[in-house]
């Protein structure tokens, strides 16, 4: 296998709060292979924010970066001026949004913008606008000419995310960030978007990393998916494995939630009981303890680590079963 | 049956133009964002709207509270017409019907607290059988939470905190409908089963209506007694939610209890993928709404628009040429 695009390695960021600093992310381990899409689950303050905006390392002002590496084709990010950074971001590393009515400039028609991304390029304006209305037309957006000239009000939810991705897909990078894109869409049009980004990584050959809290989008559209719970990677491997056979009780928890894996209508939807963990003062031993329905004495002593080799989940249940 | 809310034929219509630009110019000069709505709910029961966003829930969730115009059909509740009254004072059923709104944060007032926020509804309607903020207590527990979360702020809440907070002060005045406006939408799926099954909870013991807006199919399936799928402003089909997901009989339907993506590796054949993208309601299409992007779209459905078909009070549908 060839060597990985992105590879992190026990990353740690931490946010500087009045109570103390709060760790966000604790010894975060994954890689994405080249050519692979990798979708990282979990739910809200999981920390996949502050991991894309590490990767991207557009941090909060009061965020610390405590160790670890960003390995992006061999070079690690974290040592790279802010200069070499912004050389890289919308090049070789580009992201598409949650929002794309946000993301997008209201003010400018989306000619202009597909336009002001190639500033790298030296092509006449004819030129750039040729490739916007071509790479408009493999996102599968209508009549491309025409909708250079419009603005982004004048397009549905659906079309404006096509062209945040047309126009992160434009440099042509080798690792593209998508942050929720289809959270802002429906059911159908977000079928539509996930086939798309299929077919696009299969024709540029890029990797992607694809952030979701939406567990069947993930499903659907990665090849390998990592778990993320307060701020650890608790499980990660090839899609089928983990989707069919999860190790983690976290990673079983979630799956039982989703309400598309109950056959039987029910009015009493399964819950996981109790809340996140405060991440000031964290618990000792593993992070899952206080919610986990099987938890033994060495759990609450000893913090798991990832172990494992292809699919690997951080609990202790899983040595005691061996 | 005891019918809790009838709407009929309801219709809900925005000026795009005023004044003498309306005369002028070939764009039309309203747009029709609910167009010909009829749905009965009855008490004690929840009926689900399912449809893209633009396909006008949320107006027709406006309409029915009073905070959109109907333009044309009616709105009754409880039998009587819920209008503004003629001096333009709130009519005093509106209290009965309860609105929950979309963005849980944001339809909070950022500068009230929990207690204010949630004893509000009793200084406007001056009811409630003890002071406002022992009202605002009971409504705490009756969400789940705890007591000081009342002097919290709403920036102070999570998303699902925040949600509760939202049930809470839509059950304040003990009303006889709930409608929940994607109440879901941009929640995990632990803190999701909370919430449905909180509002589950509470219909029970409350025997309300309630009406639940949203795109996700699968909390559909598992809390709603009956359903009905909108495209641009109309019931393409409506009916009883276990029939409809058994055995869709539009074609839209079909497309989108298809497109719901699951979490079994093994469940993505058979999937129907729609082509095209939803015509703005500016120009409608002629006909059929649903002909640019249906399968089996035949030359009548660019013609005529289908007449009602089916059962209204089962399973009915708006379609020249259903499935079987």
């Amino acid at each position: 296998m060839s060597q990985p695009v992105l590879k992190i390695r026990d990353l740690s960021v931490s946010y500087q709060t009045e109570a103390g600093p709060l760790q966000a992310l604790r010894d975060v381990t994954f890689a994405v292979p080249a050519g692979k899409i990798i979708g990282i689950v979990g739910e809200s303050g999981c920390g996949k924010s502050t991991l894309i905006s590490t990767i991207i390392r557009l941090i909060a002002p009061n965020a610390r970066i405590g160790k670890g590496s960003i390995l992006f084709k061999g070079d690690d990010l974290l040592r790279m001026t802010s200069a070499e950074m912004r050389a890289l971001r919308g090049d070789e590393i580009s992201m598409v949004f949650q929002d794309p009515m946000t993301s997008l400039n209201p003010v400018r028609p989306i000619g202009r913008q597909m336009a002001d991304v190639q500033h790298r390029d030296a092509l006449s304006r004819r030129e750039k606008n040729a490739r916007s209305e071509s790479m408009l037309g493999r996102v599968g957006i209508p009549d491309p000419a025409a909708q250079l000239t419009r603005y982004p009000h004048q397009l549905s939810g659906g079309m404006r995310q096509r062209v945040a991705i047309a126009m992160a897909l434009m440099a042509e990078p080798s690792l593209l960030i998508a942050d929720e894109p289809t959270t802002a869409l429906d059911a159908t049009l977000e079928v539509q978007i996930i086939h798309r980004l299929q077919e696009l990584q299969r024709d540029f050959g890029c990797s992607i990393l694809f952030i979701s809290h939406h567990l069947g989008v993930i499903a659907e559209l990665c090849d390998e998916v990592v778990v993320m719970y307060a701020g650890e990677v608790v499980e990660s491997g090839p899609m089928r494995d983990v989707f069919l056979e999860p190790r983690h009780p976290y990673t079983r928890k979630l799956l039982e939630c989703d309400p598309a894996r109950i056959a039987e209508p029910t009015r009493d939807l399964p819950v996981i009981e109790g809340s996140l963990p405060n991440l000031v003062q964290l618990p000792d031993g593993c992070i899952f303890r206080e919610r986990c329905p099987k938890t033994i004495e060495r759990c609450g002593l000893q913090r798991p680590r990832l172990a494992g080799d292809g699919h690997q989940a951080s609990c202790h249940l899983l040595d005691t079963a061996e | 049956m005891n019918t809790l809310l009838a709407i009929r034929d309801l219709h809900v219509r925005y000026p795009l133009k005023t004044g003498l630009s309306a005369l002028a110019g070939n764009r039309p000069s309203f747009v029709d964002v609910v167009h010909g709505v009829s749905l009965d709910i009855n008490r004690g029961e929840t009926v689900a709207i399912v449809g893209e966003s633009g396909s006008g829930k949320t107006t027709l969730a406006m309409a029915v509270c009073g905070l959109a115009p109907v333009f044309r059909g009616e709105v009754r509740f409880d039998g009587r017409q819920l209008e503004r009254e003629r001096n333009n004072r709130l009519n005093p059923d509106r209290k009965r019907v309860a609105l929950m709104f979309q963005d849980p944060v944001g339809s909070l007032s950022p500068r009230m607290t929990v207690r204010k926020i949630l004893a509000e509804p009793f200084r406007i309607h001056r009811t409630g059988s003890s002071s406002p903020e022992q009202e605002a207590r009971r409504l705490l527990s009756l969400v789940g939470l705890s007591e000081d979360f009342g002097d919290r702020y709403p920036h102070q809440l999570s998303g699902g905190q925040a949600r509760r907070v939202g049930v809470a002060r839509a059950l304040a005045l003990e009303p006889d409908l709930l409608i929940a406006d994607e109440p879901t939408a941009g929640l995990d799926v632990s803190i999701q089963g909370e919430v449905l099954n909180l509002m589950s909870r509470l219909q029970q013991q409350m025997g309300l209506g309630i009406m639940i807006i949203t795109h996700n199919l699968n909390v559909v399936r598992h809390i709603a007694d009956r359903m009905a799928i909108m495209y641009l402003g109309r019931f393409v089909e409506q009916g009883d939610a276990q029939k409809i997901f058994s055995r869709p009989r539009h074609p839209y339907t079909e497309a989108l209890l298809s497109a719901n993506p699951s979490t079994d590796p093994d469940a993505g054949s058979g999937r129907i993928e729609l082509s095209g993208e939803v015509p703005s309601l500016l120009r409608r299409p002629a006909g059929c709404e649903f002909n640019t992007r249906c399968p089996r779209a035949g030359d009548r459905c660019r013609v005529s628009f289908p007449g009602l078909a089916g059962d209204f009070g089962d399973q009915a549908y708006h379609c020249h040429f259903p499935l079987d």
